[in-house]
């Protein structure tokens, strides 16, 4: 009788400790393993619980991470102010996530077991094609480490130990960017092209 | 063995290439030490490098100080690069730090090495012996008629009987000392051996994990077409012959008896005065547990391996996969095309990685209000004849209908500025107007004023001048 009423009390400790921590940010098999174990046992409980806030839990056994996400509207229910903030990208970041997700995917395809870690000046020639001529060099590679910077703020890539410049591209960018998101990009992309060539064709 | 094949091998292999290498002695000793003496797999950067200059260190008092100038970092690079392939540098799961590990062909590189300057002692009967049980175990492992097989196991009761029976008679025939050690010596090479196969395989099993991906990769037909013909099976890791021969070596190994066994016999052997003479290694008597921790290393290898091929090959992710690649590419041609004039800021949004949550210690503690100052010499006595309704006039502005404005910006996004509400929606009644916004964004916990930063606000008033205010930024969030 004793020794029930603990573990009952020791559960919902447990399950308020995974609530509290997915709701402070996506969680990790590798870096929580103690939260990511109780979050596999309690899944179906911490589902229920999320719903009442109007969020829907996202798990990838096989890749480690959790996260969550608003609750769209066709999923039924009422609809709840928004918990999840949605965050502007620039082009910039926008595009240097999309050749990030290119990468993983490569990585994906070419050999086993290797995680994604790149210099800081791999991730400069990943974009540099992409960024205008003869623009200031100084200029641009301080944009393109803001970026790097907002990327590693919003949690999809990550500094590795002490090494400064290198940094782990995050298997959790793959649930952000996925071929919706690059297809919505591709056609924006390819609408403000047309537009460019319709304003120069005058001038040309 | 050609002419040509043999060039190519100096040129390519990395064996090789380590043989000739001219700081050989140096990395050949080095890596001896600190891989293939101490029978360790995984080693990280740090500890590396610190042992490195501890080698470095020891070999600039004997040669002096301008022996080796380079640092213990630069010469890890080197030797890890592709193009000499004696490391493999590598992140192991769940850390941070780079790992190196020997690779295969450096490793049978130093092992012949090794070779050369030892064993004055050559054993040949064990091996004669070992070649005699191979054949014998295959010739019984493939003979089909019961009848040979039962004539067989009749034959060896026979020995065994007459054995026991010679035993019970008081003879013993025990092995002389040279067979002994001839038979250690095979024990401990081939014990040593199979550390160095641990390494082998791991690598073996990368270079099957990176041909079947890039069979995928490639792939032009159909999933099924595809699992069909590069797999046959769903695992082509742990199916292969390599996976189905290390699976049993671990079940052998990992079996309690055998351990037991194993240990029991290696104190007993080892003890024997003979054996003693000969100075086995050290690490002998440990080997197994060596085995294990390397066995374990190889044995996880696999199991990821196999988990990351059977999760790509999942219908969803190997579709999603292409996908992706088919839309960057299209991604990158319109970039390039756009790449003089780039879109601006905002493009895409992302939803963040988890709820916003707001804590009250993470907000600004109290800060002094800015004060407004007003300089003397600006206040100047009224020219125009200003009517005093326009004060009244202020009664008029329909505070509801701007909070309205506000509430309908906040929307379609997180937050918005009143120089961008004005803009949206034209002061219709001047300043006054502009006041009524600023006392809403007063009475709004979530409206922040930055004195720091400045906005400008342009209208137009009743009788069609333009005008414009500079104020403090002030931001209405959602």
């Amino acid at each position: 009788m004793m020794t029930h009423a603990i573990r009952t009390a020791d559960a919902a400790d447990t399950l308020s400790l995974v609530l509290v921590s997915l709701l402070k940010g996506a969680v990790y098999r590798e870096e929580h393993a103690g939260v990511w174990q109780a979050l596999l046992q309690l899944q179906p409980k911490v589902r229920e619980q999320l719903a009442v806030l109007g969020l829907k839990l996202v798990l990838d056994e096989p890749e480690g991470y959790a996260f969550l996400r608003q609750r769209s509207e066709s999923e039924g229910g009422v609809e709840l102010p928004r918990l999840v903030a949605r965050r502007q990208l620039g082009y910039g970041l926008s595009l240097l996530l999309a050749l990030l997700r290119k990468k993983l995917a490569d990585v994906d395809a070419a050999a086993g077991g290797t995680r994604l870690v790149l210099r800081r000046h791999e991730v400069h020639e990943l974009v540099r094609l992409f960024l205008p001529e003869g623009t200031n060099e100084v200029r641009w590679a301080e944009r393109v480490n803001q970026d790097l910077e907002r990327a590693v703020g919003m949690g999809f890539v990550r500094r590795l130990g002490e090494e400064e410049d290198t940094f782990e591209v995050r298997r959790i960018l793959k649930a952000f960017i996925d071929a919706q998101w690059l297809e919505d990009f591709e056609r924006r992309l390819e609408a403000y092209r047309v537009r460019l060539v319709e304003e120069q064709g005058g001038t040309e | 063995m050609d002419f040509t094949t043999l060039e190519t091998l100096r040129l390519k292999h990395p064996g090789w290439r380590l043989l000739v290498a001219d700081h050989a002695p140096l990395i050949v000793g080095f890596l001896h030490r600190v891989f293939v003496a101490s029978n360790a797999r995984a080693i990280a950067q740090r500890e590396l490098v610190l042992r490195l200059e501890d080698h470095l260190h020891a070999l600039r008092e004997q040669r002096g100080a301008a022996a080796f100038p380079r640092g213990a970092s630069a010469y890890l690079d080197e030797w890890a690069a592709d193009g000499t392939g004696w490391l493999r540098k590598f992140y192991p799961p769940e850390m941070d730090e780079p790992h190196f590990d020997l690779t295969p062909a450096a490793e049978r590189a130093i092992r012949w090495l090794v070779q050369l300057t030892e064993q004055p002692f050559v054993g040949t009967e064990s091996r004669l012996l070992t070649v005699f049980h191979l054949l014998q175990e295959m010739t019984e492992g493939t003979e089909l008629d019961p009848k040979a097989r039962l004539a067989e196991l009749e034959r060896r009761k026979a020995d065994l009987e007459e054995e026991m029976a010679r035993v019970r008679e008081g003879h013993l025939e025990l092995m002389d000392e040279s067979a002994l050690k001839d038979r250690f010596q095979q024990m401990s090479d081939t014990a040593r051996g199979l550390m160095s196969d641990f390494r082998a395989l791991e690598d073996g099993f990368h270079a099957l994990d990176r041909r079947v991906r890039e069979r995928i990769a490639t792939w032009e037909g159909t999933r099924g077409e595809l699992l069909e013909t590069v797999l046959g099976e769903r695992d082509a890791i742990n199916g292969s012959d390599q996976g189905r021969s290390f699976r049993a070596f671990w079940d052998f190994l990992m079996s309690p008896e055998r351990k037991e066994a194993l240990t029991r016999n290696l104190e007993r052997v080892l003890s024997h005065p003979a054996i003693q003479s000969l100075q086995p290694d050290a690490r002998l008597p440990r080997i197994h547990f060596d085995w294990l921790e390397a066995g374990e290393h190889t044995q996880r290898t696999v199991a990821r391996l196999s988990g990351q091929l059977r999760r790509f090959l999942d219908d969803r992710v190997w579709l999603e996969n292409r996908r992706i690649l088919q839309v960057l590419r299209g991604i990158e041609r319109s970039a390039l095309a756009v790449r003089s004039r780039p879109p601006g800021e905002g493009f895409m949004s992302v939803e963040e990685l988890a709820p916003t949550l707001e804590l009250p210690l993470e907000r600004p503690l109290y800060g002094p209000p800015a004060r407004a100052r007003m300089a003397d010499e600006e206040v100047k006595e009224a020219t125009d004849d200003v009517p005093s309704e326009a004060l009244f006039n202020l009664a008029f502005i329909d505070k509801a209908r701007l909070r309205l404005n506000v509430r309908e910006a906040l929307q379609a996004r997180e937050q918005v500025s009143l120089a961008e509400l004005v803009r949206e929606h034209p002061l219709q009644h001047g300043l006054a107007e502009l006041v009524t916004y600023l006392s809403l964004a007063s009475e709004d916990r979530k409206a922040s004023v930055d004195d720091a930063r400045t906005q400008e606000l342009f209208w137009t008033d009743a009788s069609g001048a333009a005008r414009r205010a500079t104020l403090p930024l002030v931001l209405f969030l959602r």
